[in-house]
Order: C-alpha cells, then sequence, then structure tokens
C-alpha cells in the first residue's frame, strides 16, 4: 500500500514536473512571486505535521492547531514580507507537488535541500543545522550504538525524507522500512517490527522526552551540510519572494532564534500536548473526522448517482452518430476508471486538475471520488434498467408516455429498487474508501487518527477508535438502508 | 359512408429476414370490433404492434384518423398512440405504483390533467370494472383477472378512440376469464372500436363485427363470424378451426 502510494507519487510528480517546466521559464522572466502573495496577503505554508519538534499537532484551548519550530519560522517570513500566514498540512509525500502545483507557497517541514530537490525547487538559506539519531526501545538500549549496530535487523525512517535514503546507503546488512508517518515508525519500533528509527536529532529528543519506553542513540552517519540541515522551499523561479524570505532566514540564524525562542516554545507544547493521552481528550478531533468522512461520502454518493445515471442512459443510447459516440464516450469512461486505483484518480485531480484551478483538497475529494463511484453507480444502474421487464416499457409507451417520461416514472424507480442493495454496499464501500482523501491532507477520519497518534505518541488506540467509529457509521448506515429496503417492497 | 379509423396498407414486417407479416392491408371503421385468431406464431401480436407502432413496420403504411403513421415524428407519434389503449397478456401494470397511480400516470404526465380530474376519471373508471375497493391496493395483491381489469382501465384513462387487446386472458384461471370477458363486452356494447386478438371462440362469435383469420403473414380471411365459422373458406382456416372446436 505504502509502496505503492510512493511510485504513484512519483508518476505523478514526474507528469507534473515535466509538464510544468515548459511553463517554469517562462516565469523566470517575469518573476511576480512577491508581489503576487503581497497583492493576496496570505502565505500558504505547506507542513507535514507528525514531526515534533518542527510541526505537530497539539490542541491550544480546546482546538487542534499546528505548532512547532517551523511555524515559528513560517510566521517570522511571513512577517517580514507583511502578510498573514496561513499553514495547511498534508503527508510529506505531497508537499513538494503541492509546490509546484500552487496549492501552498512555500514548504517548510524539516526539509533538507538536497541536490535533487533543488532541481525542482528553490531554496532559501538554511534556517536550521542538526543532525540524526536513532530511537530505539529503551529496553534494548544496550544492544545498540549507532548505524553500524542493526546488522540483520531493520530499521525504519519517514518515506521520501534524506534519512531514509541516507540509512540505505550508509548501513550494510541492514533492511530499511519507510512508512509515511514518523507515528507509525515508532508503533512499529514498539511493536519489535523495527530494531531502530533514524530521524533528525530535535525529533528524536521529542519522542524520548514523552515517551518514557524509548531511548536514543546517536547515528553517526557521515552526512553533508545541506544533509542534515533544513531550508524554506519556494516554486522554482521565485526569486524575489525567495529573496525576501531569506532576510528573515539569515536573521534566524544570526539571532539562533531556533534555539533560543522556537524549540522551547515547541517543547512546551509538547509537554502540554501529551499531559492528557486519553481518548476522550480527542473526541473533537475523531468528530471532525467523522463529519468531513461523512461529507465527503454523501456528495459523493449523490454526484456519483447523478452521474451515474447518465452514464448508463448514455451507455444504452442507440441510433444515430451523436449517440453512438455518446454511447462509446461512455463506455470508455466506464472503463478507464475501474480499470484505474481511486488513489491515483484522487491525485490527479486534486493536483493535476489544480494545475487549471485552484481547488481546495475536500472539494478535489469529493469531485474524484464522485467520479469514481459514478462509473460503478453507471454499471449497476445499467443492470438494473436491463433487470426491469420489457412489457414495463411497452405499457408505458402505448399509454402515449415519451421515452423520458417512461423512463423516470416506470423504468428508474424499478430499477433503482432492484439495485437499492447494490447501491447501498457503494454507500457503505465509500465510507470506509473515502479515507483515501486523507493522502491530500482532508480531515476525515483516518487523517485525524494519524493527527491523534502524533500528538498522543499512542499508536494504537486510537485505531482502534475509529475502528468503532467507522462500524457505528457502517452499521448505522445498512440499517437506514435496510429500511428504505423495505419499504420499496410492495411485491 | 363513415372513414376508416385504422387503415392499413400493404403492411410487412420482418425480424432480420425473417418476414412475419407480409402484405396486409385491412381497415377498421369506427365502433366496429375486429376478433383476429390464428395459430400461434402467425404474427397476431406482430400485427397488433405494429398498428401503435410498439414495433416499426419494415414497409407499408399504417393510418390512424387518416394521418400515416410510418412518416410521422415520434412526438405526433407519441400523441396518436394515446388514442389508441393497448391491453396486453401479460398485464404489465406498473408494480411500483398503486392501482390509482396506475391509471393516473398517463393522463397526469402525457395530458397534463389536474391530479383532482384524474383521481376522480380513476374512481369512474375502476367502477367500470367492479374494483373501486382495490384503488389503493397494489398490483402484486391483485388476482389475474382483477390486474387485466386494472389494465384495461389504464388503458381507457386516456379516452382512446380505439383499443388494442392482444390475447387478455390466455394468462388467466379459466374462472376469470369470464369477468375480463364480460368488460370488453359492455365496452364493445358502449360502442368502442376494438381489435382483439384472441383464443376465446365464445367471445368472437358474439361480440366480433368481423372476423380476421390470420396465418403465414397474411390476413387469409376476413368475414362476419357466423360466416367464419359456419364457412371457412381457406384450408388454412378450416384446419385451425377442426383442431380447436374439437
Ligand atoms: N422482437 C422480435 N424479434 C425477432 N423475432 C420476433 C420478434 N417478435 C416476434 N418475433 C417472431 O415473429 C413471429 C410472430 O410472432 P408473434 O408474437 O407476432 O406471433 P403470435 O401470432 O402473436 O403468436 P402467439 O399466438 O404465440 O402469441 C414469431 O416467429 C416470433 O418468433
Ligand atoms: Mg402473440
Amino acid at each position: 500500500m505504502k509502496k505503492k502510494l510512493l511510485f504513484m507519487l512519483a508518476l505523478v510528480v514526474t507528469l507534473l514536473v515535466g509538464w510544468g517546466a515548459t511553463s517554469t521559464t517562462a516565469q523566470a522572466a517575469t518573476d511576480n512571486s512577491l508581489a503576487r502573495v503581497q497583492k493576496k496577503g496570505t502565505l500558504v505554508m505547506g507542513t507535514s505535521p507528525d514531526y515534533p519538534p518542527y510541526e505537530f499537532q497539539a490542541t491550544v484551548h480546546g482546538k487542534s492547531k499546528i505548532v512547532g519550530m517551523d511555524v515559528a519560522v513560517g510566521q517570522k517570513i511571513a512577517k517580514g514580507l507583511g502578510v498573514k500566514l496561513v499553514v495547511k498540512s498534508m503527508s510529506f509525500d505531497s508537499l513538494l507537488v503541492a509546490l509546484q502545483t500552487g496549492k501552498v507557497d512555500m514548504v517548510i517541514s524539516g526539509m533538507n535541500p538536497t541536490p535533487a530537490r533543488k532541481k525542482n525547487v528553490d531554496f532559501t538559506h538554511l534556517y536550521y543545522q542538526g543532525g540524526y539519531s536513532i530511537v530505539v526501545n529503551k529496553s534494548e538500549k544496550g544492544l545498540y550504538k549507532d548505524k553500524d549496530s542493526f546488522k540483520g535487523k531493520t530499521i525504519g525512517a519517514q518515506t521520501g525524507s534524506t534519512m531514509y535514503n541516507e540509512s540505505k546507503k550508509q548501513t550494510t546488512d541492514t533492511k530499511v522500512k519507510g512508512m509515511t508517518s514518523v507515528s507509525d515508525l515508532i508503533l512499529a519500533l514498539q511493536s519489535h517490527k523495527l530494531a531502530g528509527v533514524a530521524m533528525e536529532k530535535p525529533s528524536a529528543q521529542a519522542y524520548v522526552a514523552n515517551n518514557k519506553q524509548l531511548a536514543m542513540i546517536p547515528s553517526h552517519f557521515n552526512l553533508s551540510a545541506s544533509d542534515t540541515s533544513a531550508a524554506v522551499a519556494f516554486k522554482k523561479g521565485s526569486t524575489s519572494l525567495v529573496t525576501a524570505a531569506n532576510k528573515s532566514v539569515d536573521q534566524i540564524r544570526k539571532q539562533d532564534l531556533v534555539n533560543k525562542d522556537y524549540l522551547p516554545a515547541a517543547g512546551k507544547y509538547l509537554k502540554t500536548n501529551t499531559v492528557n493521552t486519553s481518548m476522550w481528550h480527542y473526541w473533537k478531533a475523531f468528530l471532525t473526522g467523522v463529519k468531513y468522512t461523512l461529507i465527503i461520502t454523501v456528495c459523493s454518493v449523490f454526484f456519483g448517482f447523478i452521474l451515474g445515471v447518465l452514464l448508463s442512459l448514455a451507455r444504452m443510447a442507440k441510433g444515430g452518430v451523436i449517440k453512438t459516440a455518446l454511447r462509446w464516450l461512455a463506455t470508455a469512461y466506464v472503463e478507464f476508471i475501474r480499470g484505474t486505483p481511486m488513489m491515483v484518480q484522487v491525485m490527479f485531480v486534486y493536483f493535476g486538475l489544480g494545475l487549471i484551478v485552484n481547488l481546495p483538497a475536500l472539494t478535489s475529494g469529493i469531485i474524484a471520488i464522485s467520479l469514481n463511484s459514478g462509473a460503478y453507480i453507471a454499471e449497476y444502474i445499467r443492470g438494473g434498467i436491463n433487470s426491469v421487464d420489457d412489457g414495463q416499457t411497452e405499457a408505458a409507451r402505448s399509454l402515449g408516455l415519451t421515452n423520458t417520461a417512461t423512463l423516470r416514472y416506470v423504468v428508474l424507480p424499478q430499477a433503482l429498487k432492484n439495485i437499492w442493495p447494490s447501491l447501498g454496499n457503494e454507500f457503505i464501500t465509500l465510507i470506509k474508501d473515502s479515507s483515501i482523501v486523507s493522502i491530500i491532507g482532508v480531515s476525515e477520519l483516518i487523517f485525524q487518527s494519524n493527527i491523534v497518534r502524533s500528538d498522543t505518541y499512542r499508536g494504537v488506540a486510537p485505531i482502534a477508535v475509529i475502528m468503532v467509529l467507522y462500524f457505528i457509521m457502517t452499521f448505522t448506515a445498512s440499517r437506514i438502508l435496510n429500511y428504505f429496503e423495505r419499504r420499496m417492497q410492495h411485491d | 359512408m363513415t372513414k376508416p379509423i385504422i387503415e392499413v396498407k400493404n403492411l410487412a414486417k420482418d425480424f432480420d429476414g425473417n418476414a412475419v407479416l407480409k402484405d396486409i392491408t385491412e381497415q377498421v371503421d369506427p365502433g366496429q370490433v375486429i376478433v383476429v385468431i390464428g395459430p400461434s406464431g402467425s404474427g397476431k401480436s406482430t400485427f397488433l404492434r405494429c398498428l401503435n407502432l410498439l414495433e416499426t413496420p419494415t414497409s407499408g403504411q399504417v393510418a390512424f384518423d387518416g394521418q400515416d403513421l410510418t412518416t410521422l415524428d415520434t412526438k405526433r407519434v407519441n400523441e396518436l398512440r394515446e388514442q389508441m389503449g393497448m391491453v396486453f397478456q401479460g398485464f404489465n401494470l406498473f408494480p411500483n405504483m398503486s392501482v390509482l397511480e396506475n391509471i393516473k400516470l398517463a393522463p397526469m404526465k402525457v395530458k397534463g390533467t389536474s391530479d383532482a380530474d384524474a383521481t376522480k376519471r380513476a374512481h369512474e373508471l375502476l367502477q367500470q370494472v367492479n374494483l373501486d375497493d382495490h384503488a389503493d391496493a397494489f398490483p402484486s395483491s391483485l388476482s389475474g383477472g382483477q390486474k387485466q381489469r386494472v389494465a384495461i382501465a389504464r388503458a381507457l384513462a386516456m379516452d382512446p378512440k380505439v383499443m388494442l387487446f392482444d390475447e387478455p386472458t390466455s394468462a388467466l384461471d379459466p374462472e376469470m376469464v369470464g369477468e375480463v370477458l364480460n368488460v370488453m363486452k359492455d365496452l364493445a356494447n358502449q360502442g368502442m372500436t376494438m381489435v382483439v386478438v384472441t383464443h376465446e371462440m365464445g367471445f368472437a362469435k358474439s361480440v366480433a363485427d368481423r372476423i380476421w383469420f390470420m396465418a403465414d403473414g397474411y390476413i387469409q380471411e376476413n368475414s362476419t363470424p357466423d360466416d367464419f365459422f359456419a364457412h371457412p373458406q381457406t384450408e388454412r382456416a378450416q384446419d385451425f378451426l377442426s383442431k380447436i372446436l374439437m
């Protein structure tokens, strides 16, 4: 699953970067990036908030909020530009794509300015110079000294991060496992699926400080300065914006603000944040998740149904050139959608369509899932229409009803009754599958549970909670659907 | 002389090269009751369905009230179709609607009749077919005979000039045949123009003005019931009658 995600992302990124390459050169000539941000009045920062103390979710006055030293850096830059900072969260893998497609103005997420990344985006000067550590279980601390102590074992690192690549390069006989979220890695460590987790030193310190079962050891990776440091990324060619941001970054370095102010402040959040790790404490976060999951599902089934009716009718159109073309188009659409993973469709709508119109993640998610679900519903409806006796159409036509009226009043209601169980299944499947939009940062249930997991440093409890919540939703939905099914039984 | 209400000229119909109707030229006058009989598979249903264009003729003309249906666009065909009620062997009631809704649907959606007027008319028709106490029942709870009477009422709700019946009693248990035939007799007595495909020879003898005997894609005989049953002209008809009248 994770591997597939990574592969897909790589594919989309390559596609989009290749696509964007031509326009980038054009942009460089007329760089209005700074003027654009100042005119807009907001600076949108993309970050992956599961990496304390760089960035993480904290409950501040009962509200979930993204905090950490990177947010402080972002605030400083925004202030320097005279605009308001808006923080947008998404998975680490998606950050650079979001930057290139204009979903965010900058990325601050403990990101190392590696040569490969420099090809695609512009970086500011370094705002922080750290180092790597390896987090291990305290009970096994004696077994390990540094990166070379893991022969025949597996260590983990965040997918797409520098640690991941370096761990692969600089260890021998050691398996390196990548996961998207650091909280998953810690959970894997605690359940002994991993022997150690490589991460940046400040993060390691935060995890060890908050979890008594963990300990840290030095990594002794051989690293260049650019590998162990963090910089702010901007879209390629936005020189004016980078120059402006560098003023703030230079100040941060000169006054050592990260060590003096930002890290201690982040530490405080970590402490207040992890005092109460009861799941009840996070009911609001879960409620938000349930809300968005339901919004996505209900909207997608609704629009998917309308699309499905249209598609199924188009697929059954017979007659002239136009109708034949329509039939072919609808058939091709249905086959194509059913032949590609929903995850890719979600990413394509969010990032791909995002090049043309800037859609919010929630809208993109609903569009993608509706488009997907429409193809499946179309097939159910087609089957449902075929299952209605021809005599029904003949009787209606003999009474003078038009084709459309026949369909609307006679055929579709019966088809709907026949396919109600399948539609119900589709609805329940969507409640579960809508979790896919978590990859583009929609706060549905899975996304929220990941936040709670990184907030509380508890790996399993939030998963158990959402399992129960999903079950309550699907069970209730199936009861309601059954009720309507029974009400439709006249014969 | 009155103008015929239905005129069929050189009607032919084939399904993928299988010629079912070959060359039919007949006419129906207003108020006439025509009973079409013939062996199974001879094309009686196809013929009836060509009259209201549920089946598109391969060649020839079907004129209703002086209008050739085969040359009209879909919209005009729909308009003329509502003037020809049709009753099917398999009832084809809409199972998702109550008896009343079955009857009201077409007047309301096609003619734009108000709900109140359509309801009133539906109750009148239900009284006519002796089913007014079942107005709110759903088709699944009715017997075959009741279903067919509802189907007749439903077709009558459009105030058709002609009623087409395709073996209306063939799917019924014997004890229910009578109640449906009685309704049809009443209709005939009220002067309704009817084209009836049936195997009920008693009905044919007592109600029909003309018998059309159909076989091999042609109307082989067109005569009064008395002539047809007493002196069938063609060998096909003699053969057919000897089989069913045994
Ligand atoms: N839609 C169709 N496609 C192909 N062949 C058809 C179609 N409808 C009817 N036929 C064929 O046309 C022939 C005549 O059928 P039709 O139903 O008109 O006969 P019928 O006289 O009504 O018979 P029955 O007494 O059994 O109802 C049959 O051979 C039938 O198989
Ligand atoms: Mg027949």
